[in-house]
């Protein structure tokens, strides 16, 4: 956390970001193998913080019922969840940086060796990484769903955000109108922070301009945009027209 | 009476053509040239004003070149009346035996026909769904997956690619069971396989309000300066930034556009014609109520009707 805030107080570095936006990270799901077979149940009797339900039924996407056989553990610091599997193998997800999320697996390997498993740290590996940001302004995910069309899946009926899967790295973008970015499936940081600079052109090639003379938008070859947003709110079009006028000016 | 090459006389001659034996008879030396000709002329007479149901022109329905045999098929058929018990032990057995490869397709085909009849689609629309079942069908991998969403999917993916999209909703109401997310995740199996198959090649739009007014307006009973003004309104209503689903959209525009004219429908009227949930369609009037100057056209409605709109 207290990293997170000191990188958010520095200037963006324009050339690692030339978009001037970082994506922040929301989520790490990460696996380690403890490399050692594990009694659920006696797990889930002696923690404190652990739920384990083998009967409990979960619906996969192939919807086909299959128990669930895992338990279920939370830690406070960092904020965490593992699925503990019999085999000896774990999921840590929720936590918001790789570093917590290794020191989350640590602390839930510590936990199994202190129930009296031989617990070890093998093969910790970042399996996803989920990023999120705001490019600050509408976007047209219809126009970007046509020209992109062999990447974009925009079915307003199903899902209010375009669908972007991006080849280079392979990265899926969802991508709403309002401006808000969610970027998934990155396996290091830097796949994320790539994905985002390729999109972000994209994006303020489709971006969606206020309606001050009714149609489209107008380019002022200065390459000037208007980026006050009580100027974009004033309905009267004599202000609007004098604006116009003096970019004409210039 | 014609002419062809007698191999006795050696030379073009005179030849008879005898119905009763099918003989082609030479007239000079009498040398039998061919004999058992087929006659390919039609078995039996048609009428002209007997057609009915039986129109003994032809034999059988069209071809499907979609079926592995073009739907040829060769049946024992049960007499009528009597003996049905010898027939469905023995002779009935036999002929199921030698099932045919295309079973699952020719029932998979039927009920995408019983699902565009309710629908009342046109046969393009149905044979096109028929054309895309198959190609998903010939990659294996659909196995496990729910037929209904699949045929379903196939259906809502042919409307679209005619240009004529239905809601999903409303594939939902004819497709036995399948819910909207089914569909849904049909859809993008189906795309994914058609895309996997033949290289992007799945040409679909993004839908659009404009394409439903029609049908909803004429769901509901608008009259056609109605359906034109609400045309023309959800035209207008693109360029404004509106974050709600184009189904949403034009209800609530079909909303607007009954509140100004005479004949006001009810929300619960709209609701059930679009699909569209009544909250959903005054949020969606919320969203357009401040641009609705400029949505509905000016021979429509005058600026004071608009000031008669209740305010959201």
């Amino acid at each position: 956390m207290a990293d997170q805030a000191l990188e958010a107080s520095q200037p963006v570095d324009l050339t690692k970001h030339p978009s001037g936006i970082v994506p922040t990270l929301q989520n790490i799901v990460s696996t380690v193998n403890l490399d050692c077979k594990l009694e659920l149940k006696s797990i889930a009797l002696q923690a404190r913080n652990a739920e384990y339900n083998p009967k409990a039924r979960l619906m996969f996407v192939i919807e086909s019922l299959q128990r669930f056989a895992a338990v279920i553990m939370r830690i406070r610091e960092p904020k965490t969840t593992a699925l503990i599997f019999a085999s000896g193998k774990m999921v840590c997800t929720g936590a918001k940086s790789e570093q917590q999320s290794k020191l989350a697996a640590r602390k839930y390997a510590r936990i199994i060796q202190k129930l009296g498993f031989p617990a070890k740290f093998k093969d910790f590996k970042i399996q996803n990484i989920v990023g999120s940001c705001d490019v600050k302004f509408p976007i047209r995910l219809e126009g970007l769903a046509y020209s992109h069309s062999a990447f974009s899946s925009y079915e307003p009926e199903l899902f209010p955000g375009l669908i972007y899967r991006m080849k280079q790295p392979k990265i899926v973008l969802l991508i709403f109108v309002s401006g808000k970015i969610v970027l998934t499936g990155a396996k290091v940081r830097d796949e994320t922070y790539t994905a985002f600079e390729n999109i972000y052109p994209v994006l303020t090639e489709f971006r969606k301009n206020q309606q001050w003379y009714g149609s489209g938008s107008f380019s002022i070859g200065i390459g000037y945009t208007c980026p006050n947003p009580w100027i974009r709110n004033i309905t009267n079009q004599y202000h609007c027209l004098y604006y116009f006028v003096f970019f004409h000016q210039l | 009476m014609s002419d062809a090459f007698c191999s006795d006389c050696k030379r073009h001659t005179e030849v008879v053509f005898d119905h009763s034996a099918g003989d082609t008879v030479c007239s000079e030396c009498g040398l039998v040239l061919e004999s058992h000709s087929i006659d390919e002329t039609s078995e039996w007479r048609t009428f002209a004003n007997e057609s009915g149901d039986n129109d003994p022109v032809r034999v059988g329905g069209p071809t499907n070149p979609l079926l592995t045999d073009g739907g040829l098929s060769t049946v024992i058929a049960k007499p009528n009346g009597g003996s049905g018990e010898f027939l469905s032990s023995s002779l009935g057995r036999w002929q199921n035996r030698g099932s045919n490869p295309d079973r699952a397709l020719i029932l998979a085909f039927k009920t995408i026909a019983t699902m565009s009849d309710r629908l009342g689609l046109v046969a393009t629309i149905k044979d096109r769904a028929n054309e895309i079942y198959k190609r998903v069908e010939d990659q294996k991998s659909s196995r496990g997956r729910n037929q209904d969403a699949l045929l379903a999917a196939c259906l809502y993916i042919a409307c679209r690619q005619e240009d004529k999209p239905r809601t999903v909703k409303e594939i939902c109401s004819v497709a036995n069971g399948a819910t909207k997310k089914e569909i849904g995740r049909a859809k993008e199996y189906i795309v994914k396989q058609l895309g996997l198959e033949n290289g992007q090649s799945v040409e679909m739009g993004t839908i659009h309000a404009g394409d439903f007014m029609r049908r909803f307006c004429s769901n509901l009973g608008m009259n056609n300066q109605a359906v034109k003004a609400a045309q023309e309104a959800v035209q207008k209503s693109e360029e404004f930034d509106i974050r709600r689903s184009p189904i949403s959209i034009a209800a609530a525009v079909i909303y607007i556009i009954t509140q100004l004219s005479d004949d006001k429908k009810p929300l619960k009227d709209i609701s059930i014609a679009t699909g569209v949930a009544e909250g959903t369609i005054r949020n969606s009037y919320k969203d357009l109520y401040p641009h609705v100057s400029k949505i509905i056209p000016n021979w429509y409605a005058k600026e004071e009707d608009l000031k008669n709109l209740c305010s959201p």
